[in-house]
């Protein structure tokens, strides 16, 4: 007894040095100072670049009653460093607390160093991090990173996880933004297929923006007036193996969105021609995907056939020209009107992605791999050379579900 | 090895026991066990002297002479324990009255004799158990009469095993009362109440029940051998016999199932358990017991199946709560704030910027003030009970937060965890659950969710190999036995049909179908 | 029904095998097998285990013949004392070598994911005492405990593929065929590794209740178990794609991604509380196996005071490599490579010199009689 005894006593002894020596991961919560938006720019100095850090301060609406206290919702730092990691530590000469990645929601690179061939060397230290996760999300700003965290100030949501967070989730349910997640943008730079995009924002406002059709639109073209924020998260930029070669305006991103499989969008409103005006008025409809697309190729023959069927479900919410949408035969009218449309549409922009961007921004070579039994020979066949010339059809396959409410129109 | 001495040294204590000078008391031994004398004067003086009368107030010694036998005789008893008019009546009025002379004491005394004895300990026991005892002149024998009336409590409802449907009396302090409880439940000729003397002083009366055709004879031995086994000169209560019996006292999980409700302890008795009752305690323990057993209460199975599993689920639910959540408070808040949602996180750490204590600090202070404000609870008289909620409440909830010692997060972590461990009715488990609770939280604190889990799987080793009685503790479930799987949930009454194959019962089947 | 004292039940030994071979799903080795054979990875479990099912077989059927007797007794029985004992050392050593690295292998995880400030020895240090203390427990209560975890753990890898599902992509298989055929088939023999730990298994028999139960518990396992591998590496590809060959523990990596709704979207503590599980069963059982081989080799019957002082050599000898990438690149793969085919041949070769002993017809005879 009296062994077992001593034994315990040293096991006990053991336990407090242990214990003395310290708690090696433990960190109060509020001793970390939240980095919810990370901007990275072009520095003047070589090797360089300019960090961003838009910080959070968690007092701030977070207490209900009991003395909210009179400090700014975040924090924002600019200075340069070699690379956003030991960035924190620099970083802590500024700010009181431990500089956490835990919450980092987007990072925000400007136009300029996008386009940089550097740009990916710098940021692929992400994988590397252990705080970042892979579920962020890129975004390309018009300006310098820092301005646009600067510019950028909410009316609505004071704490800057939650607007970042409303401002992404809301815009990819709508299809105006990719789903530029850090995950993706890896995934698509390994596979060197196809074109990653990466959510075009910008917090200024153009001058004098043009007047275009219904969401052809980038960031700060919008002309939008009131008691507003100017910041304005619409298009994309086209990254081709990490760096950035062009843009896509909100509906061309849009439609990316729909004809991608791996995006989980909700249902879209957009506006049609409408079919039995001159042009002029627009059809409002609701988009739902709800099924994925069949996609056929012919890898066979010397020039790449691509036919993709889009199952889409439609909700007609609209009838500018007042016709009596009960009649069978106006509904067929607007029935292939749309398909027509939405047919011409795509084509046209596969046109567009062929010659100009030379490449497909969502991973359509996946639907190629099938045809091919190993590697070598998927690697042989060649993607990115096969695309440039396939032919691509795009078959719309419509079916209208709802006329709106009402389906008798007005007498005129 | 060189330390090893010293430390030894440092830890040296006193190995034997001290010495004590004690009165010798072989004569009173060596009087117990002789025999009664057949002179009337020789045993009077014996037994005065025994009983130290006239010092001894309530020991009555009554003189008188039987009419019809025309000798001398004497009554001695115990006047608070037995019911002094009966003797009267019975008795002593017979005695004196009847002039028939047959030369039978038994013919006379219209009381119930219940026996004769002749040794001088074995009556004296007898007469302290509330006896009494006739002494007649030339008679080398003793007559006994079972005169006992104890006062106590009646039947009451049961007070700590509270539940909505169902039978509600309780055990009490009366062990006859509480074998009529059993006998009223279970009427089979089959059911057993096996008596036994344990200690030697106070000469207590521990009684087995259980049902000749189920119990396993195996366990029912090894329960009679640790009964026997025990040399101690007095067990007060049964909950004191509870820790003699158990295999591991210092463990921090009880192994024997204690309880107050006689509806329990009989459907124990029917699955082939063993019930041990004892005078004066109003409660049984039931062996052997399993994990599974602790955690239930009768309601589960008195209630509708789902309305019993959905209070089953909630339990399990209550237990796990109990024990983990301040401990994965702090190993969220600590190691892993990744895991916290953002809105979440940026409020626990608004709330937490004024606290001045570290959050480990912070859950261990409001742990003690919970169980203060518990223990309290249940200390203060009736009278003033209810001030002690609003003291608790209102100084250590509100008035904590607003003096910034708190964090509000903590008082709804704390009081979450509190709610839920006295969901769980069984005592035992539940001082088990609030004291591993501190030990979960230290290792929380020293390593996040690793030292959790690390911490976890010792006890879930040690758990499984805890057994009550050779029943491992989380039979059925593991290592497994056929049951009817009355464990996390419970089945349809009708479709439980086995007794559980851990107490290797001699009857399997419940009812068997036609 | 009777349950006798110390037995290890069917269900308790499933679930240790289940714990310690399906384990690998979530470690370095879909890894390693992805940089062997890409996209077609997810096929190597399952034809390993086709492979490993023939020594497998043949080495149950020798067990069958002497009923109740664990490996290494048999092994120097058909071998003779000499040879057995080296071939008993040899089975042990691979195994310690096994043990070491393994563990150092988890405790990386645990700290490259979560703790990253921790030491080292710290973590492994803590995971080798728990195990330690659950092994001198004894392999009943091992079982118990496994069989208590190990709904727990297998519901939850499932629920963590499935919510990886959603992010992945099928397409990524294609081509079916990866890097050719043979290349598969190849690899696949390599990797019978995989599979070594229900080589070791056998020296459990006479803790089972019968060796009918054995082999119905280690088909039952080694199906499941053949399956969950390939399933988690199929998904880890349809989710990864080519990126995976960069990902050193995919498990991982998965479920610091996925995402339980908008509410909770980072729940990988969840899943690595269920894992931590299955580590400490995996580590304690194995250490129970290492010691029993030990104590039979050596014939020590109180196996319970040998194992604090093994596991103290596993701890030093995992502590070997000083960073985390050259356990999994340096020492990992040796024993990945050397100890599937090394008992594969061992089982052959038991059953030959079974065979040529003529054990099998004396066994009919004595049947027949």
């Amino acid at each position: 007894m009296i062994k077992t005894g001593t034994v315990c006593k040293l096991l006990m002894f053991l336990f407090i040095v242990c214990i003395l020596t310290g708690c090696w991961d433990k960190q109060e919560l509020e001793d970390k100072a939240y980095v919810i938006g990370l901007g990275i720019d072009h520095s003047n100095h070589k090797g360089k670049i300019k960090v961003t850090m838009l910080l959070a301060n968690p007092e701030v609406g977070s207490m209900q009653g009991g003395g909210g206290s009179t400090e700014k919702p975040r924090e924002i730092i600019t200075f340069e460093a070699n690379d956003f990691i030991a960035a924190k530590g620099t970083a802590n000469a500024i700010i009181s607390r431990t500089i956490s990645y835990e919450l980092l929601k987007i990072f925000v690179v400007s136009e300029e160093y996008a386009k940089n061939p550097n740009f990916i060397k710098t940021f692929s230290d992400i994988q590397m991090d252990k705080e970042i996760r892979l579920d962020s999300h890129l975004a390309v700003s018009k300006e310098n990173a820092s301005e646009f965290f600067l510019k950028n100030k909410p009316k609505m949501e004071t704490r800057p996880h939650k607007y970042f967070q409303y401002m992404v989730n809301h815009g990819i349910e709508n299809g105006l933004i990719p789903d530029s997640t850090l995950f993706r943008f890896f995934n698509t730079t390994y596979r060197k297929t196809e074109l990653f995009l990466a959510m075009f924002i910008s917090a200024e406002k153009d001058k004098n923006p043009k007047e275009h059709r219904e969401d052809e639109y980038m960031a700060g073209q919008v002309n939008a007036t009131g008691e507003l924020d100017d910041t304005q998260f619409i298009g994309s930029a086209v990254f081709r193996n990490g760096m950035m070669i062009g843009k896509l305006n909100g509906q061309e991103t849009r439609m990316v969105n729909i004809l991608d499989d791996t995006t989980n969008i909700k249902d879209i409103l957009i506006d049609l021609p409408d079919p039995f005006s001159n042009k002029k008025k627009q059809l409002a409809a609701r988009i739902l995907k709800t099924k994925s697309n069949k996609v056929k190729m012919n890898v066979k023959s010397a020039r790449l056939k691509v036919d993709i069927t889009v199952p889409l479900k439609l909700e007609i919410m609209s009838n500018p020209s007042m016709i009596d949408i009960a009649k069978k035969r106006n509904q067929q009218i607007i029935k292939s009107q749309v398909t027509n449309h939405l047919k011409k549409v795509n084509e046209k922009f596969f046109k567009k992605t062929q010659t100009k961007l030379k490449g497909v921004p969502f991973p359509l070579s996946m639907y190629a791999r099938r045809y091919f039994g190993t590697i070598q020979e998927y690697k042989k066949f060649d993607w990115q050379k096969s695309y440039l010339n396939a032919d691509i059809r795009v078959h719309p396959s419509i079916q209208i579900i709802d006329y709106g409410k009402q389906t008798k129109a007005l007498k005129r | 090895m060189m330390k090893k001495p010293s430390i030894k040294m440092l830890f040296e204590k006193n190995k034997s026991e001290p010495q004590f000078v004690e009165k010798s008391n072989v004569k009173d031994i060596e009087l117990k066990k002789q025999d009664i004398s057949s002179s009337y004067d020789k045993n009077l003086a014996t037994f005065k002297s025994i009983f130290s009368v006239p010092k001894n107030t309530d020991v009555k010694v009554r003189e008188f002479t039987i009419r019809a036998l025309n000798r001398r005789a004497f009554i001695i008893f115990i006047s608070t324990m037995v019911e002094v008019e009966r003797i009267q009546e019975s008795i002593v009025k017979p005695l004196l009255e009847n002039e028939l002379s047959t030369g039978e004491i038994r013919d006379i005394v219209s009381y119930p004799i219940e026996k004769t004895a002749t040794v001088i300990g074995e009556i004296t026991e007898f007469i302290t158990g509330g006896m009494t005892a006739l002494f007649i002149d030339g008679d080398i024998q003793s007559h006994l009469f079972e005169t006992t009336n104890l006062t106590g409590r009646s039947i009451e409802k049961s007070d700590n095993e509270v539940i909505v449907k169902g039978a509600k009396e309780a055990f009490n302090e009366r062990v006859i009362d509480n074998i009529a409880l059993l006998r009223k439940k279970i009427k089979n000729e089959n059911l057993i109440v096996d008596s036994q003397v344990i200690s030697k002083r106070s000469r207590n009366d521990v009684f087995l029940v259980y049902q000749k055709d189920l119990a396993n004879d195996e366990i029912l031995q090894t329960i009679k051998d640790k009964l026997t086994s025990i040399d101690i000169d007095r067990i007060l209560d049964l909950s004191i016999l509870e820790q003699y019996l158990e295999e591991r006292p210092r463990s921090l999980f009880p192994t024997i199932l204690y309880t107050e409700r006689p509806d329990r302890a009989a459907s124990f008795i029917e699955e082939g358990h063993i019930v041990i009752l004892m005078s004066n305690s109003p409660s049984c323990l039931i062996l052997p017991t399993t994990f599974w057993s602790l955690m239930h209460s009768p309601e589960d199975h008195y209630l509708r199946a789902p309305y019993g599993n959905f209070i089953r689920l909630l339990r399990l639910f209550a237990f796990l709560v109990a024990v983990f959540a301040s401990a994965f408070y702090i190993a969220i808040t600590n190691y892993h704030v990744g895991m916290i949602p953002p809105d979440l996180l940026m409020a626990f750490a608004g709330t937490r910027e004024r606290v001045p204590f570290p959050s480990v600090i912070e859950i261990f202070m409001m742990e003690i003030a919970f169980e203060l404000i518990r223990e309290a609870g249940l200390r203060v008289p009736t009278p003033i009970g209810p001030t002690i909620g609003i003291v608790g409440a209102l100084i250590l909830g509100q008035a904590a937060v607003q003096a910034n010692i708190i964090s509000p997060i903590v008082i709804i972590v704390i009081a979450l965890s509190g709610l839920s461990s006295f969901i769980i009715s069984d005592l035992s488990i539940n001082f088990a659950i609030r004291m591993t609770r501190l030990l979960f939280i230290c290792s929380a604190g020293l390593l996040g969710v690793y030292g959790l889990i690390a911490l976890c799987m010792v006890f879930l080793f040690y758990l499984v190999s805890l057994n009550s009685f050779g029943t491992p503790y989380l039979a059925p479930m593991t290592p497994h036995f056929l049951s009817s799987k009355d464990l996390i949930i419970r089945h349809l009454p009708i479709k439980e049909r086995f007794r559980p194959g851990y107490l290797k019962p001699k009857d399997m089947v419940k009812q068997r179908k036609e | 029904m009777k349950q006798q004292v110390g037995k290890l039940g069917l269900r308790e030994y499933i679930s240790i095998a289940i714990l310690m071979v399906g384990a690998k799903a979530t470690e370095d080795t879909p890894t390693i097998l992805f940089n062997k054979v890409h996209n077609s990875s997810w096929m190597l479990p399952i034809l390993s285990a086709g492979i490993f099912f023939i020594p497998l077989y043949l080495l149950l059927k020798i067990m069958t013949l002497y009923k109740d007797k664990d490996l290494f007794s048999v092994i120097q029985k058909l071998l003779g004392k000499y040879l057995g004992f080296i071939v008993c050392l040899l089975i042990f050593l691979i195994s310690s070598y096994a043990i070491s690295f393994d563990s150092r292998s988890y405790s990386n995880i645990i700290r490259t994911f979560y703790f990253t400030t921790t030491p080292n020895l710290i973590i492994y240090a803590l995971l080798m005492v728990v195990c330690t203390y659950g092994a001198r427990k004894g392999i009943q209560h091992i079982g118990s405990v496994a069989y208590l975890v190990i709904y727990l753990s297998v519901f939850s890898l499932w629920f963590a593929l499935m919510l990886s599902m959603q992010q992945s992509t099928i397409q990524s298989i294609f081509p079916i065929w990866g890097p050719g055929k043979l290349e598969i088939l190849n690899q696949s023999s390599q990797k019978v590794t995989l599979f070594a730990e229900f080589f070791l298994f056998t020296m459990f028999i006479p803790y089972l209740p019968s060796i009918k139960e054995y082999k119905k518990g280690t088909w039952f396992a080694f199906v499941y178990v053949s399956i969950q591998i390939s399933a988690a590496i199929f998904i880890y590809i349809c989710l990864f794609d080519i990126g995976m060959g960069g990902v050193g523990y995919p498990f991982h990596t998965a479920i610091r991604f996925i995402s339980f709704g908008t509410f909770l979207p980072n729940v990988e503590i969840i899943f690595f509380i269920t894992w931590l599980m299955s580590v400490f069963i995996r580590f304690t059982a194995f250490l129970y196996l290492n010691s029993l081989m030990f104590g039979r080799l050596f014939k020590i019957k109180d196996i319970e005071y040998i194992i604090p002082s093994l596991a103290t050599i596993y701890l030093l000898i995992g502590s070997i490599p000083e960073a985390a990438v050259n356990v999994s690149t340096e020492f990992r793969a040796l024993s990945l490579t050397i100890a599937g085919p090394t008992f594969a041949a061992i089982s052959i070769i038991l059953w030959l010199s079974a065979l040529l002993k003529g054990e099998f017809k004396r066994d009919k005879n004595r049947n027949s009689m």
